[in-house]
């Protein structure tokens, strides 16, 4: 490696980056995600449209109605329709679910007989229709069970304790995640454009035809994105912190440093697909089919590792994101840091793929025409 | 004991894509001589071009400066000797890169220490390309003359001993190929290198210390200039119609095996093509156009542009421009890279907005997008690409623009078989484009752009990267087309030999109309050209 | 004109055909991405792995515990100590962790207040969620407590709250997003990159007519991959309900499709080249896809969001095909649906005629 050339090329890569304005979607695209998704995606249901028939108008449906109203997960609204129309909001997607609280409903629990009560829910997205059926059987429960005295007799009591996200938030199980597949697909993409548009060009031949070595090509090719996202670090970082709210809880420095691991290992997947391709819209489609699929579903945003079972778990461990994102919950929410056997193997891990990837690219990459 | 700059090639073979591209070719070359490759397209130039700079697996051996390589890793270690410029305008170029970048980012990239001695070599060929003045401007907005010798002096900053080009000339204007090639001259002279260059123009090969004559992969000839042509001197002729049937025919002159009953004259490199395909019994089908089916009065102007200006941002491509183009005529356009022809063309078929002047064509006035529909049967084009469709047969293609031009479909297809016989791509109708030569991409291009028969026709560099029998062909049927059919014709090239077909000329000169006159008339105010590259050549200066 | 509107349009299916590698790649797109989705992504929680450290002899404490088994849980791990247990959940090998006090099950016998502590690991939020509710679920049961409310739950439309249909038809529905934009812009933009738009101008037919039958030719490719992808994979293979009509279905997806290559004539209309169309079609159809409401409801996000998503045509279809597929809501009601599509896809062309559909 001769610093002098390698110093010609990076500042050559850089003037185009910038003019090219291909810069802009060096830090357009990470941010956009994130905001998009962390603003976007919602894993618990807020707002839930609630349509409650209250046809007994009493103290206790009323305090039942208003159980629902002061909660954040429902926008309740009190109505009169019949079931019917009722029914007819929920097929024009209007409305989310409907309770409906029969009529003698206060007289028969002050008599101790059982009362029922209705609920339709839009089960059409299932996973948030079991979500806000729990959700709503649970405020009823609570609300019934407030009525009931000596309800605590030879009961369980459970006494939960949630850890590293406390307040069970959504933007603090969720971002961190987003991180890791926001720094594997956005370092990835341009990589991959850098060395096929030169091929797609033409320009190639002045690799070809000059004394330049393999290795002094792939690192003008490398250092330059890497540079420019080691800054996305640092934004994303800010972004968690005070756009969500995320909680810091571990080590600055483990953070940095994995996560540079982690944007050489992205940019070494670009360069490796870079290499293996002609044209630059196959290395485009190729890039977002290997890192943003695996990179979403083996984020554990979805689903944590521990819930994989068969050939999911183990293509799990073979896509980077599941080391890099391990050690980002650790920093933003666990705080354990490299005292964790398990986080000091991942770093290493990390760090591993970035060589492996960058030797393949290497080895295939040809300084001559095919 | 051999000389220590000397290139010696020894039965070098490359396959491309099982095919092979060039076998067993042999050469030696000495120090400070240039040579030049000529022949047609695919016949094999560019692959030992290639080979010899190290960037292509072939079998053989290479020696140069006393080291021995079979393989582009076993060239690695020669590669600060050489230097390689392939074949492409601005091939090698980056297009958002200023022209000072691009000479910083070369030096660089080859190590070379950047002291006085370097800044001085680097001004003198930044003076010589003319390029001083243009430091500051990025590649991209450079005309394609300007382009190709950046890359030439890009390619000469280190010093190579051995300077490798393919094509550097191809579709660059006469000016900017003298420059090209003074370049070249004084480098050669100056440091002893060795060039290889091929080359379409065979008046540049003429100028080399030897030639290499190649058809279909193999090297067929090789020599001086003057040997060459005193080889097919013998088989010359003036133009003599219809001679026999084992001849062929140009403008201007016929080649034939067979001693003719007319008189010789002096032939160029270009007979070396003609006398190899006569030799090799490819003959082409005698140019015959029959009449058009429609009639052939329309009005006796068929464009007027007064005043063309376009600008684009706060440069003027075109100023003013005034020309006429009348029927049964052919227009020749020329002009430097970058003078504004294609901008005029486009202009015209409404492709580019006008920003100021009119336009009239077939007698009326154009002003908006309406007034063209009616006008659009009547025009035919060829654009600089032969843009076609590479998905569909050349046969499908036909179909599919006589389709758009709403001729019946039986008429159509009598009119593609009459095509394809009079412009003799019969043979290769069922062939997707990309496959063909380039030649034949022409000519059914030009095909495709006389389906509906139009009045005016409009080609932008047609010629170019074409061989010299295609191009031959290509102007004999021009010409019978205008005898034919009265058509009018515009048209830009790079030739200037081409230019003596047309009736009348217009030179450009930075968006300005410079000349506009008869060829003859043109000779009369230049007493001292020889040929029409010097009438060029005098407006330029 | 029609005869050349079907010339253009028979032109363009043929050249699709012939790049047999876009063929196989939409037809994999139709079919096995669909698939892979339906049968492999899982929002619900299934497979929480839970730990659990037992101080008792075991009688209650595997009463509870057997209460948790597949799908939703993986079997149980038992733990020797707390400090073992915190352990794993630290390094996230489990997500709940439940601990029996030694006198667990002594007290509850005793009628006193027995308590169980529950750790969970709240970085995987929904699961951790959804085994709290479980284990309340389980307790309440074991507890015999009687509260004398009986709740009646109705799950519309879909029943088993199968995860999978849904997840089949939402790749399917972003699945024809992507490819009516990205095949559109791309069949113009080589155009435009050989020239051969510019003869396709000089053409005497007006340059509308070839704009729409070229669209409408990837608009076909498109709706043959619907019917190919429904009739084999959602219907087929997942077994979709279809509560509403299968027709108006069919009728959306097509004047989506329309809008969707009319996104991709904008996005080829003021782009250079193939790279640009990549780079543009990323910035476009990534928000489109993830605000259409298909992983959030479009009333649970940030309300600047919900106001962008008004111009995803996205939004309008995703709506329009759950309601038709499992509201089954009638024609009359899809109104809006359509509506939107529509209206998208008339500003898209009209741009994308006004940048490339014309001689100056």
């Amino acid at each position: 490696m001769r610093i002098g050339i390698l110093k010609a090329y990076i500042l050559k890569e850089m003037n185009e980056l910038v003019r090219s304005r291909l810069i802009i979607m060096v830090y357009l695209l990470p941010t956009m995600l994130l905001l998009l998704f962390g603003y976007g995606i919602r894993m618990e249901v807020t707002h839930a449209r609630i349509a409650i028939i209250d046809n007994d108008q009493s103290h206790l449906s009323n305090l039942l109605t208003s159980k629902f109203e002061h909660s954040k997960y429902f926008d309740a609204t009190t109505t009169f329709m019949d079931e019917g129309e009722a029914l007819r909001k929920i097929k024009q997607a209007q409305s989310d679910a409907i309770i409906i609280i029969p009529a003698a409903f206060e007289k028969r629990l002050l008599k101790g007989q059982t009362t029922q009560i209705g609920i339709y829910v839009d089960a059409a997205f299932p996973s948030r229709g079991s979500t806000m059926e729990s959700y709503v059987q649970g405020v009823i429960l609570n609300a019934a069970s407030g009525l009931i005295p000596n309800a605590t007799n030879g009961s369980i009591v459970i006494n939960q304790r949630t850890l590293f996200n406390q307040a069970m938030r959504d933007e603090d199980a969720i971002v961190p995640g987003l991180i890791g597949l926001v720094l594997l697909v956005a370092p990835a993409i341009i990589a991959a454009l850098l060395i096929v548009k030169e091929k797609e060009r033409g320009t190639i031949f002045n690799f070809y035809a000059s004394p330049l070595t393999k290795a002094e090509f792939i690192a003008a090719k490398l250092i330059p994105v890497f540079l420019l996202h080691s800054l996305n670090i640092f934004i994303l970082l800010l972004w968690a912190l005070y756009l969500f709210e995320v909680p810091f809880r571990g080590s600055f420095w483990l953070y940095w440093v994995a996560s540079e691991f982690y944007i050489l290992v992205s940019i070494s997947i670009g360069i490796l697909i870079s290499v293996i391709t002609k044209t630059q819209i196959v290395a485009v489609v190729l890039t977002v089919m290997v890192t943003i699929i695996p990179g979403f579903m083996y984020s554990g945003i979805i689903m944590p590792i521990s819930s994989m079972v068969g050939m999911s778990r183990y293509e799990a461990h073979v896509f980077p994101v599941m080391y890099y994102n391990h050690i980002l919950y650790d920093v933003f929410l666990v705080g354990e840091g490299l005292a964790s056997e398990k986080t000091q193997l991942y770093l290493v891990i990390l760090a591993l793929y970035g060589v492996i990837l960058l030797g393949l690219g290497a080895l295939w990459l040809r300084k001559e025409i095919k | 004991m051999q000389m220590m700059g000397m290139l010696k090639i020894d039965r070098v073979s490359v396959t491309h894509n099982k095919r092979i591209a060039i076998k067993e070719a042999t050469l030696n070359v000495n120090e400070g001589e240039i040579i030049g490759f000529i022949g047609a397209d695919g016949a094999g130039k560019s692959s030992l071009i290639h080979a010899i700079a190290g960037v292509i697996r072939f079998e053989g051996q290479i020696t140069f400066q006393n080291s021995v390589y079979h393989s582009p890793s076993e060239a690695e270690k020669l590669k600060s000797q050489i230097g390689l410029m392939p074949q492409g305008i601005g091939l090698v170029l980056y297009d958002l890169l200023t022209v000072g970048e691009h000479l910083r980012f070369f030096a660089n990239i080859r190590n070379i220490t950047q002291d006085d001695r370097f800044n001085e070599y680097k001004s003198r060929l930044l003076r010589m390309a003319g390029l001083d003045k243009f430091v500051d401007r990025r590649a991209g907005n450079l005309s394609g003359g300007m382009m190709q010798k950046l890359s030439l002096i890009c390619t000469l900053l280190h010093r190579p001993k051995l300077l490798i080009l393919d094509e550097p000339t191809t579709g660059v204007d006469p000016l900017s190929r003298i420059e090209l090639w003074k370049i070249l001259d004084q480098i050669r002279r100056d440091e002893g290198t060795i060039v290889l260059v091929s080359t379409a123009y065979m008046q540049e090969a003429a100028q080399m210390d030897r030639v290499l004559l190649f058809d279909s992969g193999e090297i067929i000839a090789q020599g001086s200039a003057k040997e060459l042509i005193e080889s097919v001197r013998e088989m010359t002729y003036v133009l003599t119609p219809s001679a026999n049937l084992h001849s062929m025919s140009t403008l201007d002159t016929t080649y034939s095996l067979e001693p003719l009953e007319a008189e010789h004259i002096s032939p160029t490199l270009e007979a070396l093509f003609f006398v190899n395909a006569l030799q090799k019994n490819r003959l082409l089908p005698p140019v015959e156009i029959t009449p058009r089916d429609g009639d052939s009065s329309f009005a006796s102007v068929v464009m007027e542009a007064i005043g063309l200006t376009k600008v684009f941002g706060d440069f003027i491509a075109n100023e003013h421009v005034d020309i006429r183009l009348n029927r049964g005529e052919i227009l020749g356009l020329l002009g430097a890279n970058g003078a504004g022809k294609t901008t005029f063309i486009k202009m015209l078929l409404g492709l580019l907005s006008i920003d100021g002047g009119e336009l009239s064509l077939l007698g009326k006035r154009i002003e908006t997008a309406k007034d063209r529909q009616a006008l659009k049967s009547s025009i035919g084009y060829v654009s600089q690409h032969f843009a076609l469709y590479n998905d569909m047969t050349v046969r499908e293609n036909l179909l599919y623009f006589a389709l758009m031009h709403q001729i019946p479909m039986d008429t159509a297809i009598k009119r593609i078989a009459r095509y394809a016989a009079e412009l003799g791509f019969e043979e290769y109708m069922d062939a997707i484009p990309t496959e063909l030569p380039l030649g034949i991409n022409q000519r059914f291009s030009l095909a495709a752009a006389l389906l509906h028969e139009p009045v005016i026709l409009f080609l932008d560099e047609p010629t170019s990267g074409v061989d010299a029998i295609a191009r031959a062909q290509f102007w004999q049927l021009l010409v019978a087309l205008k005898e034919k059919w009265k058509i009018a014709i515009l048209i830009t090239t790079h030739y200037m030999s081409e230019a003596e077909f047309c009736d009348r000329i217009v030179l450009m000169r930075e968006g300005q109309k410079v000349a506009d006159d008869t060829i003859a008339n043109l000779y009369t105010a230049h007493p001292n050209a020889q040929t029409f590259e010097e009438i060029f050549l005098e407006y330029y200066r | 004109m029609i005869r050349i509107f079907w010339s253009i349009v028979g032109k363009e299916l043929i050249g699709f055909i012939r790049s047999w590698q876009l063929v196989l790649v939409v037809l994999y797109m139709f079919s096995v991405e669909v698939y892979i989705a339906g049968s492999g992504i899982e929002i619900n929680p299934r497979n929480v792995a839970v730990g659990y450290v037992d101080g008792t002899a075991g009688g209650l404490s595997q009463k509870i515990l057997t209460h948790l088994h597949g799908p939703e849980f993986l079997a149980p791990r038992r733990f020797n100590s707390q400090s073992e247990l915190s352990r794993a959940i630290f390094d996230k090998e489990i997500i709940v962790g439940i601990v029996f006090d030694e006198d667990f099950e002594k007290k509850w016998r005793q009628n006193k207040r027995a308590q169980l502590d529950i750790l969970m690991d709240a970085t995987a939020a929904s699961q951790a969620y959804t085994t709290l509710n479980y284990l309340q679920h389980i307790i309440l049961d074991i507890s015999k407590i009687n509260i004398p409310v009986d709740i009646v739950t109705h799950k519309l439309f879909n029943q088993n709250a199968d995860n999978h249909t849904f997840m089949a038809l939402t790749e399917l529905l972003s699945i024809i997003t992507m490819l009516s934009i990205i095949l559109t812009a791309v069949v113009f933009v080589r155009e435009k990159e050989q020239g051969t738009w510019d003869l396709m101008l000089l053409m005497p037919v007006n340059p509308k007519v070839i704009i729409l039958a070229k669209s409408f030719s990837q608009i076909i490719v498109v709706m043959t991959g619907i019917v190919i992808s429904l009739g084999f994979v959602v219907l087929g293979i997942f077994n979709v309900p279809v509560n509403g009509s299968l027709s108006a279905f069919l009728l959306l997806s097509f004047f989506f499709v329309f809008a969707g290559s009319g996104i991709g004539l904008f996005i080829a209309a003021i782009a250079r080249d193939v790279m640009q169309v990549a780079q543009l079609s990323i910035v476009i159809m990534m928000p489109l896809i993830f605000l259409s409401g298909a992983w959030t409801p479009i009333y649970a996000m940030h309300p600047v969001l919900q106001y962008v998503s008004f111009i995803s045509p996205l939004r309008y279809y995703i709506e329009g095909s759950e309601s038709i597929f499992y509201r089954g809501t009638e024609w009359i009601d899809l109104w809006p649906y359509f509506l939107g599509v529509i209206a998208v896809g008339g500003v898209m062309y009209w741009i994308g005629f006004r940048k490339i559909g014309r001689l100056f």
